[in-house]
């Protein structure tokens, strides 16, 4: 009997069903539009576990010969001109995807037309690299990684059908797959040095002798199994800088000349659907360095009359060296906004529920008082008094009111000084004012000896002479000096 | 035709009809305390606007006396934030967990005046009173003002009543003797296992003291 082989056999039929790797073994129809159609499918059943954004992934990587793929390589590119490239070739197409350090892929099958046929398109691709001064190696293929492996080998390679692909590929040496050099060698050692040779090995054994990656990777070269790629996505930014007519002091004056700035970034924004967590506002003046005035939120914002306040609360805080000429403002990455509903009832009317208004809040405050000066609580276990709470970030709105944590209702003050205050002592009582009176029992807390914080105190309830109950304690070793640790409030 | 009595209860039931005593179909929050609940107008702290507790010094219980409907609001399903506008001390997270607050949802402002004159921090604090309090953001705000004007006092109140947020001031003492544009004030004394609540103005309810006792955990 013959061993199976690493080419593919028969060509699949366009109903036939696949396993999309990423897709939680979920097998879906290997046509687009019908595997989108499953996606929602799936979702409106309620399953939940098929997720349009997976799908789309996996449609992006499918091997099929409705798919074209050009493959550029280039000689010696960095990462930055190669995000310039990328966001270039998105006018051919939305399908690009990096293939880092020097690769671009680019699905083309859906945009041919447009551009007068796959040949047209190549031309008008290299033009536009050679305008940016480069030499790019084009290939053309119906699967991704034969377009780049291609690419690296020749600027000649041009397949559209995919029963050509596997004879055309077959004459290519095995270096542009770029796999490790010692498996490369004992390939060679073999006998093994076209992609055609190593094709036509026994699956088990290459399997067994060089791992299953390899024997993945030529799989994903032939098309018989799916190459997903990572769509790129070009980095926006938010950028304008005017000149000023005048030469600006006060905040007010400052804010209103942002204005129309605002205005255009709230379409931006709008536009794509996006907030922003970071906006900075750079003011240039005439001799000294630019004041900057950085706004960070805690949530993605596209708001811009609500940036405006809050920049403005900002520059309303900034001491400004000199009067200012210009400025300039520049957004954060851009964050995709998800979208809400707006509630009938505003928040606290009829139990409706809280909008963005909690949020807001803690923003406001924040950008007049700094980050650190609006915080939650949260207790600790610890016996320590002053290790058993700690400050927290508030809580985000969106999570349920909990149910109050159990804890157990000790003697303790509502109000605790950060540090305990030393209290004077006369006749062996603390004093405050006058002397405390002591109204109950002692409790002990004698802990923390494992970690170098160790305490031995005995505490009190006191009352001083105005009738306010303190918490005080009294230390068990010598000096036994006295102090005062809460208010009970 | 002769009017009866059902009738004309229900002719001042209408919502335009306002009476001095009328308060009480507002909403209100219990006090957590059945004596003071009593003299309250409707029964409990109005849910909007402002009230002011007098205090001879801080701590004399002026917390205990609003722990009930501090407890309260946090743990509703849909609580907004009870918030602290500087506070003297660090509020102790686990006296205010054992008394059932729900920490979740109470927020600590501390204030960062940009001078470091009285005034400025005066106007900080009452700016994030403000801000807090007309938010719509929050349930309760508290704050320590020692001598807010009475134009400020005014302009909270509006701002509570138009966020729908509870404010409380706390106050020394001797501002008893200033006008108030507070709907409510308090003031508040310690007597033995208790303290002593004396309301000195009460849009629609009735003045007089009242004694609060605190119970055994009260020592």
């Amino acid at each position: 009997m013959r061993p199976p082989r690493l080419g593919p056999r028969t060509k699949m039929s366009d109903t036939q069903t696949r396993e999309i790797p990423g897709n939680e073994g979920h097998s879906v129809p290997r046509d687009p539009v019908v595997r989108r159609a499953s996606g929602y499918a799936a979702r409106m059943l309620g399953t939940g576990v098929v997720s349009l954004h997976t799908v789309d992934v996996g449609q992006s990587g499918t091997v099929s010969s409705r798919e074209l793929w050009i493959g550029v390589h280039l000689a010696a590119v960095s990462q930055a001109a190669l995000e310039q490239l990328a966001t270039r070739a998105q006018r051919f197409t939305p399908r690009v995807s990096l293939v880092p350090p020097d690769g671009l892929l680019l699905e083309v099958k859906g945009s041919l037309h447009l551009f007068g046929g796959a040949d047209a398109m190549v031309r008008a691709l290299e033009v536009d690299h050679v305008h940016a001064g480069l030499q790019p190696q084009l290939a053309l293929a119906p699967t991704s990684l034969a377009a780049i492996v291609a690419a690296r080998h020749s600027g000649s390679f041009r397949v559209t059908d995919h029963a050509q692909l596997v004879g055309q590929l077959s004459p290519l040496p095995l270096g542009p797959l770029r796999w490790p050099q010692e498996v490369v060698d004992r390939l060679a050692r073999m006998g093994v040095r076209t992609i055609g040779q190593a094709l036509r090995l026994p699956r088990a054994g290459f399997a067994r002798r060089f791992g299953s990656e390899q024997l993945g990777e030529l799989d994903r070269l032939t098309g018989r199994s799916a190459d997903l790629r990572q769509r790129f996505q070009p980095r926006e930014r938010f950028r304008r800088r005017r000149e000023l007519t005048c030469e600006l002091e006060s905040s007010e004056s400052i804010l209103r000349a942002l204005g129309p700035v605002l205005a255009e970034l709230g379409g931006f924004l709008q536009a794509r659907q996006c907030g922003l967590m970071e906006l900075e506002c750079l003011l240039r003046h005439r001799h000294a360095s630019p004041s900057s005035c950085v706004l960070r939120l805690s949530a993605p914002l596209a708001d811009v009359t609500r940036l405006g306040e809050l920049l403005g609360e900002r520059l309303s805080a900034l001491a400004l060296p000199e009067p200012v000429r210009s400025f300039e403002l520049s957004s954060g990455a851009l964050i995709l906004r998800a979208l809400t509903s707006k509630g009938l009832w505003r928040p606290g009317e009829h139990g409706g529920s809280a909008g963005t208004e909690p949020t807001e809040l803690v923003e406001r405050l924040r950008s007049r008082f700094g980050p650190e000066a609006v915080y939650g609580l949260r207790v600790l276990a610890a016996h320590r008094p002053e290790s058993a709470w700690r400050a927290t970030e508030p809580a985000q709105v969106s999570s349920a009111a909990r149910a109050p944590t159990p804890w157990p209702a000790f003697r303790r003050p509502l109000w605790l000084l950060s540090e305990p205050r030393r209290l004077r002592e006369k006749d062996g009582l603390p004093q405050r004012g006058g002397s405390l009176r002591l109204t109950a029992d002692a409790e002990r807390i004698e802990t923390g000896w494992w970690d170098g914080g160790a305490i031995a105190r005995d505490y009190y309830v006191a009352r001083d002479i105005h009738g306010v109950r303190l918490w005080v304690f009294r230390e068990r070793s010598a000096p036994y000096r006295w102090f005062l640790h809460g208010v009970f409030g | 035709m002769p009017v009866t009595t059902g009738d004309l209860a229900r002719l001042l039931e209408h919502p335009a009809i306002w009476r001095g005593s009328s308060v009480a179909q507002a909403d209100t929050l219990p006090s957590g305390f059945e004596a003071l609940n009593e003299r309250l107008p409707g029964r409990g702290w109005p849910r909007s606007g402002l009230i002011e507790i007098l205090v001879p010094r801080f701590g004399v219980g002026e917390l205990t006396l609003l722990l009930p409907a501090l407890t309260g609001l946090t743990a509703r399903p849909a609580a907004r934030w009870s918030v602290l506008v500087a506070p003297p001390l660090e509020p102790f997270a686990p006296a205010l967990a054992a008394h059932g607050v729900v920490l979740e949802r109470l927020l600590i402002v501390r204030v960062r005046p940009s001078g470091n004159s009285a005034g400025e921090r005066r106007r900080e604090v009452l700016w994030a009173f403000e801000q807090s309090l007309g938010s719509g953001a929050s349930d309760l705000v508290m704050t320590w003002a020692r001598s807010p004007r009475a134009r400020d006092i005014r302009r909270l109140q509006l701002a509570g009543e138009r966020g729908r947020a509870l404010g409380v001031l706390f106050r020394p003492l001797r501002a008893a003797r200033e006008s108030s544009h507070a709907a409510l004030r308090i003031a508040v004394e310690p007597i033995h296992r208790g303290m002593r609540a004396t309301i000195l103005k009460s849009r629609g309810g009735k003045r007089g003291a009242v004694d609060i006792a605190c119970g055994a955990s009260w020592i």
